[in-house]
């Protein structure tokens, strides 16, 4: 309810911004929603969010996985860390446009580079969360399925995954809002559709409508995954906290 | 024999950084069917002779051999159940190939019954460690290792859980090794007793019990006590 007031009086102060300032710096909601309503029956915003949406969720995908199984191995293996950590802070420092520049440099205007662009922007910081999951793994528990010969797969499944869950969680949380914000600088920069290249040719055209029709709408999108999707999840695999005795 | 252990040394390095021995030529051996108790005083290296038949410690000289790769189930000091697992699920993921009916069984033996569904931070200390012996047995073990297994438990709820260890020892014949610093409670689960020396410890006497458990006597038992007592204080001096 606390929340429904909030987000009902952020759309007022807008109202009331725009109608005391110049429309094409500052357009309120009416204006707004015309141009998203436009774009929609056109089928324009649609084709744009789903491109940029597919993009978030491949770079996402393969950030998390690549990062969870090699923050896992430099967790428990010391000599692994070792090697790997002076990579992982350079790539940590990388500044996210040098790392997306590069990319279309190397690889050309391509798909699999502004994919493979975001997923090494994210990929440390998966890393570095993952990493503390696995150092903080209870031995004991290890002890336990050594003694009853537990096979690798309910090791990793009943063992390892539920104490890294949160770890993963708070990596999915902040990786997600940073994995989106990247892609968009990725397609502004080389790509010909998604959210990030409508935001570059509203910058073109000077049009504040058109960046925040599209802008809106995905950070919609984004809002609705976290609270539909990641939270009840986190929600399910945390459960046995909560009812305690 | 089911059990041989032949340690010719175990060493461990001290916080001051030098090696201390922990065991010394300590031999043990059990029969199928057979419970074994080892009796020493605290921090004499019990659980580190355990620790080293449970395959979780492999740096020691000597020899542990158990025929045919014998699978082993292992109650823990700390119950060291999974606490995102149910009861029911931690005894199904450690012995994946027993039937839902026998986890029931075994879980209605150990009384309890209600908590199949329960989540281990939901039991008490006495009942997870149920729990845990629930799970060592429902992999049929050829070797049942108890550490400590009544230890930090008040007195009513120890005596109550001895009782039916040695009714699941009686009625299982499951192959036992437990180590405790109670020489009661030895005495009251076992057939062979093996009394420690003070480190490095190795088995300073073994006492075999004709009629263990439920056969036991009190006078037999009284006796017992009073054998094993005094090679206890024979060792201290």
């Amino acid at each position: 309810m606390i929340r429904l007031a909030s987000f009902a009086a952020m759309i007022l102060l807008w109202q009331a911004g725009a109608q005391y300032s110049d429309p094409r710096h500052l357009p309120g909601p009416g204006p707004v929603a015309l141009i998203m309503l436009e774009e929609a029956r056109s089928g324009e915003l649609f084709v744009n969010l789903a491109a940029t949406l597919a993009r978030v969720a491949a770079s996402f995908a393969l950030a998390m996985s690549l990062g969870s199984a090699l923050g896992y191995l430099m967790g428990r293996n010391r000599l692994a860390d070792k090697i790997l950590d002076p990579w992982l802070v350079v790539l940590l420092n990388l500044p996210a446009l040098v790392v997306i520049v590069l990319a279309y440099i190397w690889a050309g205007l391509t798909e699999a580079a502004a994919i493979g662009a975001v997923a090494l922007n994210k990929l440390p910081g998966a890393v570095v969360v993952a990493r503390e999951g696995a150092r903080s793994l209870d031995p004991t528990l290890d002890e336990m399925a050594t003694v009853f010969r537990l096979p690798l797969e309910a090791r990793l499944r009943h063992i390892v995954l539920p104490q890294l869950a949160p770890y993963l969680a708070a990596a999915t949380r902040s990786g997600l809002s940073l994995v989106w914000k990247i892609v968009l600088i990725v397609e502004l920069l080389g790509r010909s559709n998604g959210v990030g290249f409508k935001i570059n040719l509203a910058f073109q055209l000077f049009d504040v409508r058109l960046l925040l029709a599209y802008a809106l709408p995905f950070v919609a999108i984004m809002l609705g995954v976290e609270t539909f999707v990641v939270r009840p999840l986190e929600r399910h695999v945390s459960r046995w906290r909560s009812d305690a005795a | 024999m089911l059990l041989e252990v032949a340690i010719a040394s175990k060493d461990y390095l001290s916080a001051d950084g030098r090696p201390r021995r922990a065991l010394e030529d300590l031999r043990l051996t059990l029969k199928r069917g057979e419970a074994g108790a080892v009796v020493g005083p605290s921090g004499c290296g019990k659980t580190t002779l355990l620790r080293i038949v449970a395959g979780l410690d492999h740096d020691f000289a000597g020899k542990v051999a158990l025929p045919n790769h014998g699978r082993l189930g292992m109650v823990f000091q700390e119950p060291r159940l999974l606490p995102w697992r149910s009861v029911a699920d931690n005894i199904q993921i450690a012995a994946p190939h027993a039937s839902r009916a026998e986890i029931e069984a075994l879980l209605d033996t150990l009384g309890l019954a209600g908590h199949a569904e329960h989540f281990p931070r939901q039991l008490s200390l006495g009942l997870a460690r149920r729990a845990a012996l629930a799970r060592a047995l429902a992999i049929k073990p050829d070797l049942l290792l108890l550490d400590e297994p009544l230890v930090s438990l008040d007195a009513a709820l120890a005596l109550e859980l001895r009782d039916l260890l040695a009714r699941l020892i009686d009625e299982t014949h499951v192959t036992t090794l437990l180590v405790t610093h109670d020489l009661a409670e030895a005495i009251a689960l076992a057939d062979k007793i093996f009394i420690l020396s003070p480190r490095p410890a190795r088995v300073a006497a073994v006492l075999d019990i004709a009629a263990p458990r439920r056969l036991m006597t009190l006078g037999a038992g009284e006796a017992l006590t009073l054998k094993a007592k005094a090679v206890i204080a024979s060792l201290r001096d």
